[in-house]
């Protein structure tokens, strides 16, 4: 099975290449900064970690799989006496307090972390251009965007910059730029993965996962980082997924697709025409393809920026510059909050906010949030429906291919609705991977709640099969 | 005393105006049809059991984290956190 971790393992296991040798020459390759996906290269403590795994090999003692090989981090995760920007003015000269569960994890395993990675300020962004970072660039063409919000991660892992990179996926900030750059990208079901030290977006769909060149790595990331977290008590203890367990793609009988998806105005001629061809693939491999019912996109989208807004809101108001952060002093504490806030966040994030204590306000929050949660649980419903018909379904990531840069700035609801085809998704915690096959702009493949490795069966599949 | 709270005041953010761009995913919302729904609240079930909540002890921090908490502190005198002064209204 294809893995530049396993590559990378044996390369170094059999002595030809040392670890300080692969480490700088991916630092090497980052600190040009090309694609504008580095917001801190950590290299003081990526070749320290590295000459400890070079002495170990020249000891002769054995490595783990994971151990000196190189990852990158969203801005957005916590690691002890590191800058931790979330891509925003207000902390950018923060410093992680602590180290987040699923680093910490990766870092215990022996991975090495080579650099924080550009994303939109905060996640607030399907583009990577809300950022002081500067537009991430796309991997394939430079001229349109990375994605969002974990852009500089899938388009270090699409450069080869880093081996993987974790991301973080709230409503697709982890399927759409994976996307977009032509990578595998996972948002695992809710809860699989700790969120403890990573930044909080929207807490309730906010997930931890891994974005990789790989569905093997994928999965060695994942079976890392997953487990029960006494740190955040929205966790589940899950097993391990055996690299054999998912070769067998015999238990999939049945493939579900969303006809209002690919029934769209909204969809790119050719994505459809892309998408419909593998149904057919599918189909003459003697797999059940049905197609279903769902939500339209626009109240997709519209319940999932709703109940994010709101939760985006609260958790970002512990932002005032009080304890930490980049506080502007004024005449008194309220105007200090204030301006502070003012100045410091982005328009994106500024709207997110207003947007959120607006539906949480008292007269707007029967008629608009309370709604909002009705609708998520009729979709959470649909799904379970669903997942009683078929055992796995497929969409294709993004109605359209990557705007310019620079567009999707001047009309934010274009890139709310770009959102159409992940929000679903998030809104009902499914396990959900990108696939680079299928569309310009990969595929989406899910399967109903823990059921993780039956999303990387099918991708296994697929990748022998389209 | 009855006080309307604005906006920008619930978001300490100064001048802030609803969006009219947030505001077009709301009229989505409020046109929606919930009424023939009987759903459970699905939503609601990652809160932990009572069996596995964690033992309600304080941890506490290492002295590297309690050192990067007060190099974060915005204002700082003496190794103690500078704020500003509380006013009551």
């Amino acid at each position: 099975m294809d893995s530049q971790i396993r590559h990378i393992h044996e390369q170094l296991v059999g002595k030809h290449i040392t670890c300080t040798e692969l480490v700088k020459g991916k630092l090497e390759a980052l600190k040009p900064n090309t694609h504008n996906t580095v917001n801190a290269l950590l290299d003081e403590l990526a070749l320290d970690l590295a000459a400890k795994v070079d002495t170990k090999i020249a000891n002769g003692e054995e490595i783990g799989l994971l151990e000196g090989i190189p990852f990158g981090i969203k801005d957005v995760y916590m690691v002890q006496g590191t800058y931790t920007t979330a891509s925003s003015d207000l902390l950018k000269n923060y410093k992680s307090a602590y180290t987040a569960t699923a680093i910490q994890k990766l870092l215990d395993a022996g991975a090495i972390p080579l650099v924080k990675e550009n994303c939109d300020s905060f996640g607030h962004g399907s583009s990577s251009e809300n950022t002081i970072f500067g537009a991430v660039k796309n991997a394939i063409n430079p001229e349109l965007v990375g994605g969002g919000s974990s852009g500089g991660s899938a388009v270090n892992v699409a450069k080869d910059y880093t081996v993987f990179s974790i991301g973080g996926d709230t409503g697709g900030s982890i399927r759409q730029p994976a996307g977009y750059n032509g990578v595998y990208g996972l948002k695992p079901t809710y809860g699989r993965v700790s969120r403890f030290g990573l930044m909080a977006y929207a807490s309730s769909t906010d997930c931890v996962g891994p974005i990789a060149k790989s569905i093997e790595d994928v999965r060695i990331v994942l079976n890392v980082i997953s487990g029960m977290d006494g740190k955040d008590q929205t966790t589940y203890a899950s097993e391990g997924i055996l690299e054999e367990s998912i070769s067998n793609v015999d238990e999939i009988k049945t493939v579900g697709y969303f006809k209002n998806f690919i029934e769209s105005e909204a969809i790119d001629a050719q994505v459809k025409s892309d998408f419909l061809a593998t149904l057919d693939k599918i189909k003459a491999k003697g797999i059940t393809v049905k197609a279903l019912d769902f939500f339209e996109s626009n109240t997709l989208v519209s319940t999932y920026y709703t109940l994010a807004m709101a939760e985006t809101a609260s958790n970002l108001s512990r932002l005032d510059g009080t304890n930490y952060g980049n506080r502007i002093e004024a005449d008194n504490l309220k105007e200090t909050y204030a301006v502070t806030r003012s100045e410091n966040f982005s328009e994106e994030t500024k709207r997110r906010i207003v947007g959120g204590n607006q539906v949480l306000s008292q007269g707007f929050s029967d008629e608009i949030y309370l709604k909002g949660l009705n609708l998520r649980d009729q979709i959470s419903e649909n799904f379970e429906h669903d997942f009683k018909e078929v055992d796995i379904i497929i969409s294709p990531v993004t109605p359209s291919t990557p705007p310019k840069i620079g567009d999707s700035l001047k009309d934010p609801l274009a890139m709310y609705l770009s959102d159409a085809y992940t929000v679903g998704f998030s809104l009902g915690q499914l396990p959900t991977l990108t696939i680079p096959q299928g569309t310009e702009t990969g595929m989406q493949i899910t399967a109903a709640k823990t059921n993780d490795d039956l999303v990387l069966t099918f991708a296994n599949f697929l990748k022998d099969t389209l | 005393m009855s006080k309307i709270m604005t906006v920008d005041v619930l978001s300490s953010i100064k001048g802030a105006q609803p969006s009219e761009t947030v505001n077009k995913l709301f009229e989505v919302i409020k046109n929606a049809d919930t009424s023939n729904t009987n759903t459970p609240n699905t939503n609601h079930n990652n809160a932990v059991s009572l069996d596995n909540l964690r033992e309600d002890i304080v941890v506490d921090s290492s002295e590297a984290e309690k050192q990067i908490i007060i190099e974060n502190f915005p204002k700082e005198k003496n190794g103690y956190l500078v704020v500003s002064k509380v006013i009551e209204e």
